[in-house]
């Protein structure tokens, strides 16, 4: 087979045990993993054929057997938009299943330029390690003098020991203290910026003595038609610019201008961000991955108080939901100190915050004690104290370090009495919603399908959220329309085909709160729309810029497909795309039975307030119908009553031969 | 000769993403790459390499040839390869003639100039023809491609807009 351009050519294979690197040409590592590249493009695409080539049966993931798998995608460091994304795989250490996480700034690229498609690291090594990759050569060092740094650190200490000719040449993906002690939610961070965040695959790195990984590249993608690639990514990015609000709000007053009226985050149904005024970011500016148009870091200086001088280039959206909701830090200084610190310590700030948020539960209800919390008083809206258990937690000190360090599907088995009844997970991952049946029905149905447990990520609808918050101001205020008007507009610049559109919001195509109430057509959309995320992280680009962002007017299939088809030459379709991603998604599901014996059993809110009826939101004095909605949902998924994709599913997703040997 | 045009950069409204600097390779070399672009985005990442106790600045400028009036590199060139383009006013390698002595390297006081293995010969920035693809695809607007006599206008017109909206905030404060 002929590398299509578009491909770097190479995959990396690195063997810790005896410190070796193997290059091997793409094309021959395709057919040793039976992969067609037409079918599975890159990022999560070859992650999950290589997790399911190489793992058959369960392991422990902090085994060496484990592998750490970076993979980026056609997409990636060409001249298209988003082009700095990559994917990170390994097996889950929460979940034992399937885990991968999407990151970005320039490791990614870099990798790329190196000549590399694909990073595969395996075994462990004897003593504390990192690798530096230049270009083609591959150089072991030794880590043992870095090991207990944090991430900020880490990152100036390796690119000064490798002597970079420019400030920001080597690119450093690295694992920080919560990594070293296995926290089993850490995720590691590239550049201290971006984080392939709820894969754990930190504490992996630390299980292998990894460190880090660094990467010098000078090289170049060759592309198939250069200037039509950029004619395409120029008109797909000025129509997205123009047609979305939300860049011009998020540059002028950062991202919590979608937290006041496309999320709702509500507890008690109040709005997630009261005051409009205070919530705005005093940022500097926002700062972006490699071309994007719409940047979403924001880089921040506190001013006054405690954290005066605090600089952090961050400010995103999981963290100050987050912050707000779980952990009940109101400061913007607090806000962006938690963050700041979390990043350096190598946590998951969804996982982190729902552990503490549940052991407050627990400590209220007098499950945990102070004997088990190590004297420590445990409430929301104190920062200091969230900051100290988030340092016990990444250095795994004390008895509640220890105990949530595991996460809380974990630490509520240990601790019992009730506790698991009030645990926020799914198949063992935390999900960010406090209450999910006041949430909408969509997001919350994405964190019981989700490949990696208890997520929001790989399906990310955000359009019944837009209609919950009651006293949402933004759009009158920033844009003089209203909600309703900006979402009308948005469903007709949505890049689904008309049928699917008609099936999903009726024949009058008409949104608003009725349809938001109903589950009429939801199941349907959440199908397209994880389709939709898993060809996104198989491109590999970003979920940022695209239709399933904000208004969902970003770049959809048909500008994957057409931009695809100028980098590799391919003719790629819409419907063509659409399929890659469902053949993405059904192997990740496939993988998951075939490893854990995951079926619709598993598609369950370990926490039982589920199941109750809702005190507020859409679902009021309701019980939220998540069976009916699951069932309707496997029907259009194709799959069977179990909840697994059948054997005329795989046929037509061109993978029937992997369903041998396994009971469908 | 028709009204030349020059890059002008305003760091403060860089973003940082480099789109200029892939736009650029993938126009001119017809691949992408960050190594091989003739404009170059200097990056001081802060937050990446400093404790949390640390001030430091997240800074990103730009170095691309100037389009010089004065230019060094082609009073230094031996083999008399740089030409100014008449309808551009850019500064172009001619490559039947450059021999790859790269002088006008030494003359270059930004390090605009590239060496290019492949050819072994000189390449540097040429305006893309009239049309830079680095402005093209600029999504925050800190280059901008604008008369050489006007090339104060971008950075005075946002800060005139700066003052309006901080006179504005301050009497609403006031007021308030």
């Amino acid at each position: 087979m002929t590398i299509p351009a578009g491909y770097a050519g190479n995959v990396l294979t690195i063997h810790l045990d005896n410190q070796e690197a193997n290059i091997l040409p793409i094309d021959k590592f395709w057919d040793d993993y039976r992969i067609n590249p037409r079918l599975w493009l890159g990022g999560d695409g070859v992650i999950t054929k290589i997790l399911w080539e190489d793992f058959s049966t369960a392991i422990e993931p902090f085994s060496s057997e484990n592998e750490i798998i970076i993979a980026t995608g056609p997409w990636t460091a060409t001249a298209a938009p988003q082009s700095g994304r990559a994917m990170l795989g390994c097996i889950d250490p929460k979940t034992g299943g399937f885990g991968s996480g999407s990151f970005g700034w320039f490791f990614p690229s870099m990798l790329k330029y190196a000549g590399y498609d694909i990073v595969i690291v395996k075994g462990k090594a004897e003593k504390p390690i990192y690798v530096f990759i230049d270009d083609r050569k591959v150089v072991f060092k030794d880590a043992s003098h870095i090991w207990g740094k944090v991430t900020g650190e880490t990152v100036r200490m390796i690119r000064e020991e490798l002597e970079e000719r420019y400030e920001g040449e080597i690119r450093v993906l690295s694992t920080s203290v919560a990594g070293e002690h296995l926290v089993k939610y850490s995720p590691p961070c590239a550049d201290g910026t971006s984080c392939p965040g709820r894969s754990g695959a930190g504490a992996v790195m630390g299980s292998k003595n990894l460190k880090a990984i660094a990467v010098r590249g000078t090289g170049e993608i060759s592309l198939h038609d250069p200037r039509g690639l950029l004619d395409s990514s120029y008109r797909a990015v000025k129509t997205f610019v123009e047609n979305e609000p939300m860049i011009k709000l998020w540059r002028e007053h950062g991202a919590t201008t979608s937290l006041g009226t496309a999320l709702d985050w509500p507890i008690s149904g109040a709005m997630l961000v009261e005051n409009r005024k205070e919530a705005d970011f005093p940022h500097l500016k926002n700062v972006g991955c490699l071309d994007c148009p719409n940047p979403c870091y924001h880089w921040l200086q506190i001013k006054d108080g405690k954290h005066s001088g605090l600089r952090h280039l961050g400010g995103h959206m999981t963290f100050l939901t987050v912050c707000l909701r779980n952990l009940g830090i109101q400061e913007f200084g607090e806000w962006i100190h938690y963050e700041r610190l979390l990043q350096e310590l190598g946590l998951d700030p969804a996982s982190f915050s729902m552990a503490f948020s549940w052991a407050v539960d627990c400590f209220e209800k007098g499950i945990l004690t102070l004997d088990d919390t190590d004297g420590m008083v445990l409430k929301r809206g104190n920062a200091e104290l969230i900051c100290e258990l988030a340092r016990k937690i990444a250095y795994r000190e004390g008895k509640l370090g220890n105990l949530l360090a595991d996460g809380v599907a974990e630490a509520s088995q240990k601790i019992g009495k009730g506790s698991e009844a009030i645990a926020p997970h799914v198949k063992g991952k935390e999900y960010i919603q406090r209450d999910v049946k006041i949430q909408a029905l969509m997001w919350s149905l994405g964190a019981l399908t989700s490949p990696r447990g208890g997520d929001w990520l790989r399906h990310h609808n955000v359009w019944e959220l837009a209609f919950m918050a009651e006293k949402r101001d933004t759009y009158p205020k920033f844009i003089g329309k209203t909600c309703a008007e900006v979402y009308q507009e948005s469903l007709n610049l949505l890049d689904m085909p008309e049928e699917l559109k008609k099936k999903i919001f009726g024949e009058s195509q008409k949104v608003n709160m009725e349809w938001v109430r109903d589950t009429k057509g939801k199941a349907l959309f959440s199908v397209w729309t994880e389709n939709l995320v898993a060809l996104f992280n198989s491109l590999v680009t970003c979920m940022f810029g695209s239709a399933t962002m904000f208004l969902m007017v970003g770049f959809g299939p048909s500008t994957y497909s057409e931009i695809l088809n100028k980098i590799t030459g391919w003719n790629t379709t819409y419907d063509e795309l659409m399929k890659i991603g469902e053949r993405v998604f059904n192997l990740q599901r496939l993988f998951n039975y075939r490893l854990k014996g995951w079926d619709y059993r598993n598609d369950t809110f370990a926490d039982k307030r589920a199941y109750e009826p809702a005190q507020v939101g859409i679902f009021k004095g309701k019980v939220v119908p998540w069976n009916e909605v699951l069932k309707e949902y496997y029907s259009i998924r194709g799959w069977s009553e179990r909840g697994l994709p059948t054997k005329e599913k795989l046929r037509e997703l061109q993978m029937e031969d992997l369903a041998n040997g396994l009971e469908l | 000769m028709s009204e030349e045009k020059v890059l002008v950069f305003d760091p403060h409204y860089c973003t940082g993403c480099m789109y200029c600097v892939t736009a650029c390779s993938t126009y001119n070399n017809g691949a992408t790459s960050l190594s091989r672009s003739r404009i170059h985005i200097v990056r001081h990442e802060a937050h990446a390499i400093t404790k949390m106790e640390d001030e430091d600045d997240l800074i990103f400028d730009m170095i691309s040839c100037q389009q010089c009036d004065q230019p060094y590199c082609l009073h230094l060139c031996p083999s008399l390869a740089v030409e100014r383009n008449g309808d551009t006013g850019a500064l172009m390698v001619n490559h039947d003639k450059c021999v790859g002595c790269r002088m006008c390297m030494v003359g270059c006081p930004f390090g605009a100039i590239l060496y290019d293995l492949n050819r072994k010969q000189v390449v540097k920035c040429e305006l893309c023809g009239g049309d830079p693809q680095c402005v093209r695809f600029c999504a925050s607007g800190a280059l901008q491609f604008v008369p050489k006599n006007l090339a104060h206008l971008p950075k005075r017109d946002r800060l005139a807009r700066k003052m309006i909206q901080l006179r504005s905030r301050a009497s609403e404060e006031k007021s308030s």
